[in-house]
């Protein structure tokens, strides 16, 4: 049980940090910035501007905490608030596109917890705003990500799917070759991502001009690309705080 | 779904294949009674077309280049035969139409063998023959219909009068699940306007008053539009979600009622005879025609494509996108039931799916002329990481529900620990305790842990640094930003596998003696580990000292087991081997 560094004394950071240092690192080298918004959020910025009308039935897509007495605050279901708080401080401060940012950080989803779902994790959100951004540039984007942080050589499919925040929107998937590939991944696709183009009413709704601009927007489960990547079990061991799990990253 | 094509479809994984690829994720395929049937995942966006299964051969119509035998949305229907024996009097702008069908002389019985095989085949029991064709033709193209019982209703002057209203505040209704409901006025009903009685909740369940028995000569059926909200709330307020509230929840369209009415009045004279006498139409505002747009240029910009307008007419045509060119303008006419097409992105992402997403290809983003900014709090939480970690403390994250705090969660599934955190400190303590016990296994000489995480603390959300060891107090401050102009460099994780854990108790053994020179401690490691065998989970050497040419060597033994809890016997019988091994080598057990 080696530290990183190689000292014997040392303590060792959560996987869950060691992956955010790396995508931060793959992404600053794209030009996205590290940006970061509350947990407990209106639902005007984590549903309505996100294009979630109220009562619509894709509300029901997300199981969410309600805070009480609070009406309409809630624990964030998604990253992608910060999607529209971001482009809205940016507007506000006469910054015009273009955007890139990711957004580390946690979640909630108000289900049950077993091996594979836990109420409260970690997702990478991704956002890119330009006058020239196209799906090709979320194709060529994603996979090298996902090439750099799983280092083998990694094709990248879109299948299509329904986010009210995107259109077109699509699932990613990914499938690694190559001897460095542990043998469970190899060769097989994995569902990674949602993503897709930015729906024209969220960069309106966050005053960018959607006539002029466009953007992609993607989102990533950290806790299942830390399953992945090292063959962890149990999603429930993130936040099980027991150095049996920490000390071996 | 081959009765939707005169060319035989491929075999089911191309099916499902074609779906997945091009529409919607497949949730499964299941052989009923020697046919395939596939759990299409309709997406919400699509839910006003495609729970049907008209709506999704009309996609695999699309995608395979397959064309329809008959589509049942193709020619406007025939509701021309009026009748003055019903009346129907909406009193809500929560239902946009009402069509009502009088039949006389149905006859009520078992449904015929093809239609009783079609229901079970999707999960549906088969009622009778009126109940069934109803049923059929919701499956069929997406519209939810009901019948009443007229022998049941009041007639005045020889006229049934339904009227659509809101519910009265504590109205109850039994519905056919025999149920008693108690309705609020926010809940819209189908009322016998002659008999002051509710016979239907409006879109989700039908009423017992009446309800189509054996005995059941003359029915009215219903085809109609309800708000999608209105029904959501309804049917969420009531627990009552059934195959036409999932339906009106996710908005249909009003013309539909038109197309499912005739559909079904059409099966049933067939299969339960009796007279139509007659529909009562009212639609007080037709849905208006729609016209979208997309160039080639918005197509290509969107996508990051290189399309070009053969592909783009090909693809609109296959999804029966009726279309007109102006230069490189293609105005589509948007097919009443698509209520999802309005804005270019929408063509765009039609045009995608057929032509294949695996036509984008993978662009870099193109350069920037500046540098990212630099985020200070993430720059503090790695310096503050990198900090402690070379003291020897790692990192933990702890959940943010807790037994006090003064915001509440109202809605925790579980029901535990439903507070906010206001302090780090429970949970660093909780870790402190639970890792004590385990700190030989881990080879440590002492727990040290921290988390950075947030607090809910006098109505501001806060990220603190918390740490805790066994000899300093537990403590948290703000994390303060840190100005810099770019990220130091930082070790990652060089784990390649994560070895699972037991979760049973582990026993240590120590042993301790003189080794005469050359003495490799290497080597002595693993001779004991030979001899102790596979129960084993850690040897370490953990003193050594040198006297009189003699060397003094200790290793800790940790034994532990996958499957169950050791017992010390066990411990000492691997000792024992150890033991002799040792003394046979010649060294002086301590």
């Amino acid at each position: 049980m080696a530290s990183p560094s190689g000292h014997l004394n040392d303590g060792h950071i959560h996987p869950i940090s060691s992956l955010i240092r790396e995508a931060n690192d793959i992404f600053f080298d794209m030009g996205f910035a590290f940006a970061e918004g509350p947990l407990v959020e209106d639902e005007k910025h984590n549903f309505d501007m996100l294009n979630v009308p109220k009562d619509h039935p894709a509300r029901d897509m997300q199981d969410t905490f309600f805070i009480k007495d609070e009406p309409g605050m809630v624990l964030r279901t998604h990253t992608s608030p910060v999607q529209v708080r971001y482009m809205e401080g940016q507007i506000k401060k006469g910054i015009a596109p273009p955007y890139r940012i990711i957004v580390p950080g946690k979640v909630f989803r108000n289900e049950a917890t077993d091996m594979t779902h836990e109420a409260e994790f970690f997702q990478i959100e991704g956002l890119a705003v330009g006058e020239d951004i196209t799906l090709a540039n979320l194709r060529g984007t994603i996979s090298e990500f996902l090439k750099k942080l799983f280092k083998g050589s990694v094709e990248v499919r879109f299948r299509p799917s329904f986010f009210p925040f995107t259109e077109p929107s699509v699932e990613v998937d990914m499938r690694l070759t190559g001897d460095d590939v542990p043998e469970k991944l190899r060769g097989r696709w994995i569902e990674m991502m949602g993503a897709g183009m930015v729906h024209p009413n969220v960069l309106e709704n966050a005053g960018v001009d959607s006539k002029k601009y466009r953007g992609f927007a993607f989102g990533i489960g950290l806790d299942r690309v830390a399953l992945l990547r090292w063959g962890i079990d149990d999603i429930r061991l993130m936040h099980s705080a027991d150095l049996r799990f920490i000390n071996q990253f | 779904m081959q009765k939707y094509f005169d060319a035989e479809l491929p075999p089911t994984q191309e099916v499902s294949d074609a779906l997945t690829f091009h529409a919607f994720e497949i949730d499964g395929v299941e052989n009923i009674n020697g046919d395939d049937v596939l759990d299409v995942k309709v997406t919400p966006n699509r839910g006003h077309d495609c729970l049907s299964h008209r709506g999704i051969a009309k996609e695999l119509s699309a995608i395979l280049a397959i064309p329809l035998t008959s589509d049942p949305l193709k020619y406007l229907p025939d509701l021309s035969k009026k009748t003055d024996a019903v009346s129907v009097a909406i009193q809500s702008s929560l239902c946009s139409r009402y069509i009502a069908a009088y039949v006389r002389g149905v006859k009520v019985g078992p449904s015929p063998s093809w239609l009783r095989e079609r229901l079970e085949a999707v999960g549906q029991r088969s009622i009778n023959n009126v109940v069934d064709a109803t049923n059929f033709v919701m499956f069929n193209i997406g519209q939810p219909l009901h019948a009443f019982d007229a022998g049941k209703l009041l007639a005045k002057d020889k006229k049934y009068r339904i009227q659509i209203r809101p519910a009265r505040q504590g109205e109850i209704m039994t519905a056919l699940d025999e149920k008693n409901y108690e309705l609020a006025e926010s809940m819209l009903v189908i009322g016998d306007e002659n008999a002051d009685e509710a016979i239907g909740i409006a879109g989700v369940k039908g009423g017992m008053p009446a309800a189509i028995t054996e005995a059941t000569n003359d029915i009215i059926i219903e085809s109609a539009n309800f708000d999608g909200i209105a029904t959501r709330k309804t049917a969420a307020a009531l627990k009552l979600r059934t195959d036409a509230s999932i339906r009106f929840e996710q908005v249909i369209s009003p013309e539909l009622a038109a197309y499912g009415m005739r559909g079904v009045v059409d099966l049933l004279l067939k299969i339960a005879g009796g007279e139509l006498i007659g529909f009562a139409d009212e639609y007080p505002t037709p849905q208006e025609k729609k016209t979208a747009q997309v160039s080639l240029a918005q197509v290509n910009s969107i996508l990051g494509t290189n399309l070009g307008e053969k592909e783009i007419m090909n693809a609109l045509e296959r999804l029966g996108l009726p279309f007109k060119r102006g230069g490189e303008m293609f105005t589509v006419s948007v097919p009443f039931e698509r209520l999802d097409i309005s804005i270019p992105e929408d063509l765009a992402e039609e045009v995608a799916r057929i032509v294949g997403l695996d036509t984008v290809p993978a662009t870099a983003l193109s350069p920037l002329t500046t540098k990212p900014e630099i985020n200070e709090r993430f720059a503090a939480a790695e310096h503050a990481r990198e900090r402690l970690m070379r003291l020897g403390y790692s990192e933990i994250f702890t959940s943010v529900f807790a037994d006090k705090g003064e915001r509440t969660v109202l809605n925790k599934v579980d029901g535990v620990r439903p507070y906010l955190r206001d302090s780090l400190l429970p949970g660093l303590e909780a870790a402190l305790a639970k890792n004590k016990p385990n700190k030989e296994l881990l080879g440590l000489k002492e727990i040290k842990l921290f988390e950075i995480g947030s607090i809910w603390k006098d109505g501001e959300e806060t990220i603190l640094l918390g740490t805790i060891s066994e000899k300093e107090k537990v403590k948290e401050i703000i994390l303060e930003t840190m100005t810099a102009d770019h990220y130091a460099e930082m070790p990652l994780s060089t784990a390649q596998r994560y070895t699972p854990f037991s979760k049973y108790p582990f026993i240590v053994r120590d042993v301790a003696f003189w080794a005469p020179p050359p003495t490799d401690a290497d080597d002595i490691l693993s001779v004991i580990q030979d001899c102790a065998g596979g129960l084993v989970v850690k040897i370490e050497l953990f003193d050594r000292f040198e006297k009189n040419d003699k060397v003094s060597l200790a290793y800790r033994l940790i034994f532990q087991s996958f499957d169950r809890t050791l017992t010390d016997e066990e411990a000492n019988v691997a000792m024992e081997k150890v033991y002799v091994e040792l003394r046979s080598k010649g060294f002086e057990i301590r």
